[in-house]
Order: C-alpha cells, then structure tokens, then sequence
C-alpha cells in the first residue's frame, strides 16, 4: 500500500497530463508484476478510447489506437463499467490488433472513474498466462481510483495552465494591438504609418499578406493605400468600387467578411488571386460612423479564419483608425500651419515703434481658422494694422484668409481711404467665397499726428492702453461683416494714441470663452493690458491663454504696437535703402515736435538730415545688407544730430549734384565731417528759437 | 513708396501744369522725373510744376528741378515754378537760388499769364 500511496503522490508534482500518466504506469506495473500497462483516455464527443499512455506496448500510443466504447477488452470495460480479466487472449474479442502481436497472454483492466462519469480505462497484461486474482483486480481498481483523482488533478492543472498561457497570449496580442495605435504616436506621414500597421497587425495574425483599402469618398472607390505581400496592389493603383468584389462589400455593409477559398468566391481584384491567397478575412475601418476604408489579411495556404481572428482583426482595426485619424488630422494641421507661416508676413522694423504679434492654431483638433494680422507702411510715415477673422476652418478658410489680406493690401497702397478699403472688400468677398463672413479691424497710424484713423466690419474694438495704464477699448462703432450685406458702409473714426501708448488688435479667440458674455473675455484683456506689460510679453500671455484661462479653444491673432516716447536722446539704425528716407524724416519730425521745434525749424533740420542720410545711402558699400545710424540728442535747446555710415565719403558726381553740403551748412548752424577707416560721420548742430521741454 | 507723391496733370490750351502733392525724395524722384519729361512737348512753349502742394522737398528734388530747367532751356523752353508764399519749399527755392533761374508764381494762373 505504500507503493500506492505514491501513485497519488506523483500526482503532487507539477507534471504536465502525459508525464504523470507514463509515472503512474510504472508505478503500477511495478506494483503488479506486469509487463504490460496502458491507459487509454475516453473522447466523449466521439465516443472512443484513445491510447494515451503505454508501458511495454508503446506502439499502440504511437499508432493512436483508437477503441469504439463497447467493442473489445477495452471498450467493454467503459461502457460496463466494471473490471474485466481476460485469461488467455486468444480466445476472446479483443478488438486491437496490437495486443495480440505483442504477444500478450492475460490482461486485467479496470475504468477510471471520477464520480459517476468514466475518465477511460487502465489495463495491465502479461506476456505470459496469469491468471489475475481478485485481488490484483481490486489492487488495479484502487490504483485506477488514485490514479483517476490524480489525473482529475492533472486535467485541472492541465486547464490552468493553458488558461494562463492563453492569457498570456491574450494580453501579448492586446500590447501587440496597443503597439497598432503607438505607431500614431510617432511623426510619420499617413503612408508610413499604414505600412507600419501592417506590419504588426500581420504579425499579430500570423498572415501572410495584410492590406489597407482607403475609400475615396467622392469616387466611390476603395483604393489600394498600403500592402504587405501584395505590395502589386499598390503599384498597380487598385480602385475597387464600393459594393463589388470582397473589399467593396465590406466597405458598403460595415461587417468583416471571411472567404475561405478563394477560388470559389467574388473576389475582383485579380492581384489577390494571382499572388496565391487561399483564404482572406477582411474588416472595415471606421472612424466612428464613417468608413475610412477596409483592412484585409490573406494566407497563402487555405485557412479557416477563426471568430477569434476575426475578433483581433476588428479591433485592431479599430486602433488603426483612431491612428489614421490623428496622422491624418496632424498631417492636415502641418499643412495649414505652413500656410499660415507662409501667409503671414514678419513684422517690419519701424523706429520708434514696438511691433509685437502673434498667431496660434487652436489647441484642440484641426479647428484652424482663417484669422490673420498684418502691418505694412502706408507712406507718410503711417503704418497699416490689419486683425481679421475669416468664419469657418481648415484649408478653406487659410486660403480665403490669405485672399483677403492681400486685396486689402493692395487696396490700401492704392490710395484708399480706410472705409474705402473695407467697402471694396465687402464687395470683393461674395466673388471669392459666396456666403462667408469676415470680421476685421483696419487702422492707419499716424505717428507724426499721435493718432490712428480706425475701422471695424464687425470686429473687437481696438483696446488703447495709455502711459499712465488707463486702458479702454476706443469707440469704434461696429459696422456689419463683411460678407453679410453689400450695401454696407464703413465709418472712419479718428482714435488719439499719445507718444507712450499701446494699441492692441485681437482675434475674439483671444479672449473668447464659451458660455460667457465676449464682455467679461474682454474686460480680463482691458486689465491684462493696463498693467503695461511689454508688447512680447503681452502678446505671449494673451496666446499662452491667460485671458480665456483656459487654452484657447479657437485660432488666434493678436497685434500690439507701442508708440515709444521719443526721449532727449534718440538712437536709431535703418538699412543703406532710399526707401528708408521717409521713415526717418517721419520720426524725426515727431521727435522735433516734442522737443518744441517750430514748423520751419522742423523742415530745416529735416532736409539737413535728409541730405546727410541719402549721402550714406549712396555711399559705396560691400555687398549685404548695409545700415546706417541717426543719433539725435537734445540739450539745453540745443539739437544735434550725427548721421554715421559705415562707407566711405565720396564727392558727389554729376552736374546737378553735390548741393547736399551747401544745404546742410545753409540749413544747420554747424556741419562737421568727420572722415575715418570705418566710415564717415556727419555731425549738426541747431539752436531751437522757443525750446520747450519735452 | 509710391503713395509718398502724386503727380497730377492739367492742360491749358498747349500748355501742360504738373501738380506735385506729397513727398519728394531720394526714392520716389525717379518717378516725378519720368512723369514731368513726359509732359515736355514740343508744342508748349513752356512747362508749369506746382509746387504748391509739395509737402516736402529736398536736394533730390531741386537738382531734378534744375535739370528740367536746363533742358526745357536747351529746347528754348521755360521752366515755370508755382509755390505757397512762406511756405518751406519756398525756403528751399530761395537756399538753392532755384527761385532765380526760374520764374516762380504764386498761383497757376500767374504761371499761365506771365
């Protein structure tokens, strides 16, 4: 009994099923002196005992002797349930042949029963004649009870264990799939990335050709995007249309479609039939209720594709399409932030000005508008300032932005008058995109007068922030969109922008926030702005969100420019360029004005440093981009003035030239010139009849 | 630049009148220069610019003037200046002596009178 005993031990161990069948073998045979021992384990669902494990007749596991329940030794002692002893095998039924060319002479065998249900049956034979006794017989059934509990014990474990594996595999595949929407991740375009998911969703379901089929929604069509194995597909530019052949059935029904022979299926496509694929399974690809196209893989043996696959397929496409979403979206957004890079122009240095702006796409998805800055010189010293907002998104409100702010552009160098300028544009608009609207702030600064003449089609009013951090939005009356009637007019209205002041120009992205009055967005830039903050740093707080505190949901613009108070000492720097003249002689009158020059005085000393500074342009220069300096200082009513270049004096050629000089020294009460190896130097000096401090 | 100055033409019978509004310099006086040769004919006996509207004026524009002046001469031609009296282009007429080679009116009629 204690060698039984371990029978159930062996059981202990962590034996697969078929080991600890050969171990309980031997330790019976052991236990009852027989040559011979087997088990063969009963298969329900066909209703035969298979041979599952032999001692001494090993073949019989080897041939995979399979005994019908009721027929033989074997198949008797299932279906009766009880022990049969065969004493001379010759003369009984003994259906496997195996027995007999073993040479086997006496057999006991027993069932092994857990509970009431029949697991299969134990025997043990000899190759001699034995005649089996009762109690061999009941020694076989105890071990055949111990053994059947142990197996019981095994199948359990057995069952674990492949739980476990198929977990394993489970949760190797689910990262495998989370590996699917990782590839998203990356920087890749639309086609890398479709090759990049073919490759582990292949992989993932062991197939030997993967496919992506994009729809192509205003053709109808499904076309051959991105192929492994059937990379023909793809150069052969494959269109199938929705509703034919495999892939344009599961576009147009929405449901996976297996085809296990290929042969004998509608399939349209002749690549797939002519690269060998035997069986495919195919699954759309859905973005919520839209189809973005189909995922097929395909194996080149016949295959029956399992609802498991079927399963993995689905989901997997599933992350291939929130993937494909997102590189698709940021691939869009890539392209319209080139646009908006492109279309908006840098901001031009202006002495005595400070110039800041920016423009954000908004954070969230692809909502980027069509909202735009712009400055540029309008001549006499006045500068343009441009915030528009084209309604709408995407691609198509980028591009009529750009529309826009060039026709204003070339409205405003025309000559128009500001309100001028919008009226023709109200008109232009319907022509460039029938029913959308617009909404724009135009101003023209005068810095000379301290003033902008302000016009608004149904934009924020203008915010000015005065030196002293009163702050208010200038009373600029709205007038309609443009866009929305044709016959509307655009009133001019004068705003004062004393030396020191800011103006802001914004987007309502700047300071919108949904369900909240535009007023109380409003009133938080009024007060961000009347704290002065530097034109930068306004510029990145208002984009960094800090009005909406929220990240701004909407594309934004904002414009800052700051009229810099022109102190006693002015220093300045312009490019070797005629077109920089008027600039200059533009703020050098302002900063004549404040120190308290009177209209002729201002003249005079303009032309002088007129005269001196287009003597540094024409100088000769290297090549590159070459500049200039004017420093103008005033004291005890005193102006000077040093224009320094970088040249080298030249006398002035030509017959009606070289009057410069005589105007400068007729004009100034002195003219000095100073000539050395890194340029020349003119330096003037002018009493003031009536200096006034500044 | 261009809307720095505006050349603005008007005839009198044979005779033409620039009105030169705005800004006159280094930059733009190629453009002013191109537009009064095309007023010189050989009809007109003479040329009027009116300067009376020029809001700013320098050396680039009084050498130019001068030039007309010599080849309105060459072509026994006359050149006829108009400017606002006490004005400081007038001051640059008279620096320049600009004044005293040409005939300088207070007003276009005068210039077409004389």
């Amino acid at each position: 009994m204690e060698a039984l005993l371990r029978v159930s031990d062996a059981a202990l161990g962590s034996l697969s099923l078929d080991e600890l069948l050969v171990e309980l073998l031997e330790r019976i045979s052991e236990i009852l002196h027989s040559d011979t021992a087997a088990f063969l384990m009963l298969d329900e669902a066909a209703g035969v005992l298979v041979a599952t494990a032999a001692k001494g007749i090993e073949e019989e596991v080897e041939a995979g002797v399979r005994i019908p329940l009721g027929r033989g030794f074997a198949g008797r002692i299932a279906a009766e349930r009880r022990p049969i002893i065969i004493e001379d095998v010759d003369h009984a039924e003994i259906f496997n042949p195996i027995l007999r060319q073993k040479g086997i002479r006496s057999l006991l065998g027993v069932p092994l029963m857990a509970e009431d249900t029949v697991l299969g049956v134990l025997h043990v034979g000899t190759l001699t004649p034995r005649r089996f006794t009762e109690g061999d017989r009941d020694l076989l059934q105890l071990a055949g009870e111990r053994a059947a509990l142990a197996i019981r014990h095994a199948r359990l474990y057995d069952a674990e264990r492949v739980a476990r594996a198929e977990a394993q595999a489970a949760a190797a595949r689910l990262t495998a799939l989370q590996r699917v929407s990782d590839a998203a991740l990356g920087s890749l375009s639309v086609d890398e990335l479709l090759v990049e998911l073919l490759e582990r969703i292949s992989e993932i379901l062991r197939s030997d050709t993967a496919a992506f089929l994009m729809l192509d929604e205003a053709a109808g069509v499904l076309v051959a995007t991105a192929a492994k194995g059937i990379e023909e597909e793809v150069e052969a530019g494959v269109r199938i249309p929705l509703g034919r052949g495999f892939a344009g059935r599961i576009a147009a029904e929405r449901r996976p479609i297996t085809i296990e022979d290929v042969d004998h299926a509608d399939v349209l496509n002749p690549i797939l039939r002519q690269k060998g694929i035997r069986s495919l399974l195919g699954v759309p690809l859905m973005a919520e209720d839209t189809v973005l196209g189909v995922l097929h893989v395909g194996s080149l043996t016949p295959r029956l594709f399992t609802e498991g696959d079927r399963d993995l397929l689905q989901l997997a496409a599933e992350r291939a399409a929130v993937a494909i979403e997102h590189t698709r979206m940021f691939e869009q957004r890539r392209v319209i932030e080139a646009i908006q890079h492109t279309l908006i122009p840098p901001l031009p240095n202006v002495p005595g000005l400070e110039l800041a702006a920016r423009y954000l796409p908004a954070a969230v998805g692809t909502t980027i508008g069509g909202d735009w800055y712009d400055v540029f010189p309008l001549g006499r010293g006045r500068l343009a300032l441009v915030v528009g907002d084209v309604m709408g998104h995407g691609v198509e409100a980028a591009t009529l932005m750009a529309q826009l702010r060039t026709a204003l552009r070339a409205y405003a160098l025309d000559g128009n008058e500001p309100g001028s300028v919008l009226e023709r544009m109200n008109r232009l608009l319907p022509s460039l995109s029938p029913g959308t609207m617009t909404t724009v702030a135009y101003l023209v600064l005068d810095p000379e007068s301290e003033s902008a003449t302000a016009v608004s089609a149904g934009h924020i009013p203008p915010l000015v922030v005065h030196a002293d951090g009163t702050a208010s939005f200038a009373p600029v009356e709205g007038d309609p969109p443009l866009g929305v009637s044709r016959t509307a007019a655009y009133g001019e209205h004068r705003i004062e922008v004393p030396a020191g002041a800011t103006l802001v120009l914004a987007t309502d992205g700047a300071v919108e926030v949904r369900g909240e009055s535009l007023d109380d967005g409003l009133e938080r830039l009024r007060a961000l702005a009347a704290r002065r903050p530097g034109t930068e740093t306004l510029c990145d707080a208002v984009a960094g969100g800090e009005v909406t505190q929220v990240p701004p949901a909407d594309d934004l613009a904002i414009l800052v420019v700051r009229l810099n108070e022109l102190s006693d000492r002015l220093h300045t720097s312009w490019p070797a360029d005629p077109e920089a003249l008027a600039g200059l002689r533009h703020l050098l009158r302002r900063w004549l004005a404040r120190r308290g020059a009177g209209p002729d005085e201002a003249y005079d000393i303009t032309v002088a440093v007129q005269e001196a500074s287009a003597n540094a342009v024409e100088h000769a220069y290297a090549p590159g981009p070459a500049a200039f300096d004017v420093d103008a200082t005033y004291d005890a009513g005193e102006v000077t003035i040093a224009v320094r270049d970088h040249g080298q004096w030249r006398p002035a050629r030509g017959e009606h030239r070289g009057r410069g000089l005589p105007m400068m020294q007729a004009l100034m009460d002195s003219v000095e010139v100073e000539q050395g190896g890194a340029g020349t130097t003119i330096v003037m000096r002018r009493a003031l009849k009536r200096a006034v401090a500044a | 630049m261009t809307s720095l100055v505006t050349v603005r033409e008007d005839w009198h019978g044979d005779v033409p009148v620039a009105r030169i509004e705005g800004e006159v310099d280094a930059a733009n006086v190629a453009d002013v220069a191109a537009r009064l040769r095309g007023l010189m004919t050989n009809r007109a006996m003479r040329l009027v610019v009116d300067l009376a509207a020029t809001s700013y004026l320098d050396s680039a524009g009084i050498n130019l003037l001068f030039a007309i002046g010599e080849e309105l001469r060459s072509r026994q031609q006359k050149l006829h200046l108009v400017v606002a009296e006490g004005s400081p282009v007038t001051r640059m007429l008279r620096l320049t002596s600009l004044d005293r080679a040409h005939p300088t009116h207070a007003s276009v009629e005068e210039a077409l009178a004389a």
